[in-house]
């Protein structure tokens, strides 16, 4: 379920890329989960037409999916008995990735080079785009030949940062039989999938048929078309199947819109993360080790939330390390001693007989841990600093004396302190009365208070925090431009004394706000997709 | 018989009193104080057990105090509580808290002198157990006051909360040798850098996360603030201050 703050900063970013309408529609499947076409246009009261095409850019964008529940429909959108009915889910997690455009950017382009990029960067502006449109782009924007397009659509796809793109109306079976089959192949307790996850589960296309793609196919495919009706004049228009005997595979291949494949995306930053948070605890020749293994064990990885890595001998990561010419000069006893350093607690590498992999999950809470802490400490001071990480790393009830006692500070100032970690959501505290008569401690009992880190909803809160606190930037840089449109108006030679000092001033507000909203997505990514 | 009487003989002698010199009320209250030893007695104990009126158990323990025959301590447990012992005994550490406690109050002073010198030799070992650090502090004799391996323990889970040093375990090899394996161990916090790196890094501030650094991640009025209520992102004042260049 997503926060309160998660939606609206959710509608708010929608709002901004494509009005008020889409994000109405937006914010109505986001508040109440997946809906048909007639319970939208009843919740938000516009026109069917309307929510149609909102929801047309919504899918377009890959901000929303459309499906069919396989159970029989009941309640108030029960039409025929039996009858399937279209729903329709908004996709939270790929609307958050929408301002993470150029982070994406900067993965693509770096590991394939700039053409590569450029033709990235139509996909992210158009969400999802055919062959032919990218094509078609690619020659208007930068004169590229076809095939150099094809070869580098080639080169995304094997890289599995571009992939086709989900089923349009995937048929979803119920959760029971999905669960049990998980469960069954599993020996450890099973969390049920969201609808969401379940959903594009089943919409994805087999991970053969995902990242396949075959140059020129399209090609031919349209020189077959073209000998039986006039080519379409809409960019974008999907084909309408004909009886060709042509094959059903390049049938389907002619179908295929491609998009950018945000999980792949996430991954490698991912990746990037806890490479920093290396870098940061240890030393560069640490990060160089630890990033090493990853690319190492790249191709195995195959969810986000993977939570070690395959196991590596110490040779494959030393020949990992050397293959880069700025790492020839590490030996390979440099390389044992960075191994075993990350294998001592907090443990971020696993050693298992001579072999070495990542506990991802390891660095991602290291790295968790460290964000809350900074939280606490400026937020609270540094009496709070140390509550919080007695209780967190003792992850069970302390009492208040105890606390005290531990953190060497007075018994008046740990519990002021504790109440208002407490009133913030950071604590979780239980009464504890021993002794006394059942009339209450005052005949002779005693009341304790005890304290708790629970860590899972610390998370949870820390993430509102973090949504809300995303929204207020891009609220504030709003208000700072609107209070200074008469100067953004002025052309530059006119930007004169304090006119200038005003521009300059906002100019600063933009660079300042823009950097904070990167850094703080990359601390939202670290609590929401790691 | 003698008219010459000693005086004292002539003084008539008072009812309930005892050859120390007490009252039986008095002898009472002393009684209660005396059996605690060096837990002592808060006064609302003394009264619930003597069943004597509160009024003259406030005037035998005066008396009491006036003879020097018992002392008024604080608990540091609690402060308002009061508190008394036999004069012959030492309060206990429960009562005064221990080494840390000065005359009922928390010695910060001698707290964060202990932890400094603790966290200096943990730099110089680079490798540091409990019983390796305490011996070295001793040897140094820089504190009179007589710390045990329980007060070295609980400085240490101290600069470990501070995130000064980091508890580990010793596996046996490299920079463990010599160290058993299982034991426990301290290292102190800080990349390994060297040279100009070291002390750029030394005198760095601690690293601010991605909400800490920004108003909204340390407001305290977060949870009242809405897009169009009177604390906004248009209103605050925080952002007013981090916006004014």
């Amino acid at each position: 379920m997503v926060s309160q703050h998660g939606i609206l900063y959710a509608v708010h970013l929608i709002t901004n890329q494509f009005g008020n309408l889409v994000a109405k529609v937006c914010e109505c499947l986001l508040r109440n989960g997946a809906l048909t076409l007639q319970a939208i246009v009843r919740r938000t009261e516009l026109s069917p037409a309307k929510v149609r095409n909102c929801l047309l850019v919504l899918i377009q964008h890959n901000c929303a999916q459309a499906f069919i529940l396989e159970e029989s429909v009941s309640g108030e959108d029960a039409g025929e008995p039996g009858k399937a009915l279209t729903q329709y889910i908004a996709l939270f997690v790929n609307i958050l990735h929408r301002v993470r455009f150029s982070k994406f950017m900067d993965v693509v382009s770096k590991e394939l080079g700039g053409s590569c990029g450029e033709l990235f960067r139509g996909l992210l502006e158009h969400g999802r785009l055919t062959v032919k449109q990218i094509v078609d782009r690619a020659g208007a924007n930068a004169k590229e030949s076809t095939n150099t397009v094809q070869e580098d659509l080639g080169k995304l796809v094997m890289a599995h940062y571009v992939e086709c793109c989900p089923a349009p109306e995937p048929l979803v079976p119920p959760p029971d039989a999905d669960t049990k089959k998980r469960a069954k192949s599993s020996k450890v307790m099973v969390e049920p999938l969201t609808l969401e996850q379940r959903v594009m589960a089943v919409a994805m296309p087999s991970a053969m048929r995902r990242f396949s793609f075959v140059p020129n196919a399209d090609q031919v495919a349209d020189d077959q078309q073209n000998v039986n009706q006039p080519p379409s004049k809409d960019v974008g228009e999907k084909r309408k199947l004909h009886d060709l005997e042509s094959d059903t595979a390049l049938e389907e291949e002619v179908e295929c819109n491609w998009r950018a494949n945000f999980e792949e995306l996430l991954r490698r930053l991912r990746h990037k993360t806890c490479v920093d948070t290396i870098k940061v605890r240890f030393d560069d020749a640490a990060a160089t080790v630890l990033s090493a293994m990853l690319e190492a064990s790249r191709a195995e990885e195959d969810k986000v939330k993977t939570a070690n890595s395959v196991p590596l001998s110490l040779n494959t990561i030393y020949e990992e390390v050397v293959k880069n010419e700025k790492n020839h000069s590490m030996t390979f006893d440099h390389v044992r001693t960075c191994l075993e350093e990350l294998s001592c607690p907090p443990t971020f590498v696993k050693t298992d007989d001579e072999s070495y992999s990542i506990d991802f999950t390891k660095i991602t809470e290291a790295a968790q841990s460290e964000e809350i802490e900074s939280i606490v400490l400026k937020r609270f001071g540094e009496t709070a600093y140390k509550i919080f990480r007695l209780l967190f790393r003792a992850g069970c009830l302390m009492e208040t004396d105890k606390i005290a006692d531990k953190i060497f500070a007075e018994k008046k100032e740990t519990s002021k302190t504790l109440f208002k970690m407490w009133q913030d959501g950071y604590l979780l505290m239980e009464k504890l009365v021993v002794g006394g008569t059942t009339t209450g401690p005052s005949y002779g009992g005693s009341s304790y208070l005890l304290w708790k880190v629970n860590k899972r909803l610390l998370r949870e809160t820390v993430l509102d925090e973090m949504f809300h606190a995303a929204l207020n930037l891009n609220l504030r840089l709003a208000h700072e431009i609107d209070q200074n449109k008469e100067v953004l108006n002025l052309p530059p030679d006119k930007r004169e004394g304090p006119d200038k000092q005003k521009f300059d001033r906002l100019r600063n507000v933009r660079l300042l706000i823009h950097s904070s909203l990167m850094k703080l997505d990359d601390a939202i990514m670290l609590f929401h997709d790691f | 018989m003698s008219r010459l009487q000693s005086p004292s003989a002539l003084k008539r002698k008072r009812p309930d009193s005892n050859s120390q010199g007490m009252t039986d009320q008095e002898s009472v209250v002393y009684k209660l104080i005396h059996e605690k030893e060096n837990m002592g007695i808060w006064v609302r104990d003394i009264k619930r057990s003597s069943n004597l009126q509160d009024t003259i158990v406030n005037k035998s323990i005066k008396t009491l105090l006036d003879k020097g025959m018992i002392k008024e301590v604080i608990n540091v447990q609690n402060k308002t509580r009061k508190t008394y012992l036999a004069a012959e005994f030492e309060p206990s550490p429960e009562l005064t808290g221990g080494a840390w406690y000065d005359d009922g109050n928390l010695d910060v002073d001698f707290i964060n002198a202990v932890k400094k010198l603790c966290s200096q030799k943990i730099k110089q070992l680079k490798v540091a157990t409990v019983e390796s650090v305490m011996d070295s502090v001793k040897a140094s004799g820089a504190f009179k006051a007589d710390l045990k391996k329980n007060h070295f323990e609980e400085i240490f889970g101290a600069l470990v909360l501070d995130n000064e040093v980091m508890e580990v375990e010793s596996n046996g090899m490299g920079e463990f040798a010599g160290i058993k394996v299982g034991k426990v161990c301290y290292k102190a916090i800080g990349k390994r850098r060297v040279g100009a790196a070291a002390a750029a890094a030394a005198a760095a501030e601690p690293r601010i996360g991605a909400m800490a650094s920004i108003p909204c991640g340390v407001c305290p009025r977060i949870s009242s603030c809405t897009p169009d209520g009177v604390i906004s992102p248009g209103t605050c004042v925080y952002y007013q201050k981090w916006l004014d260049f």
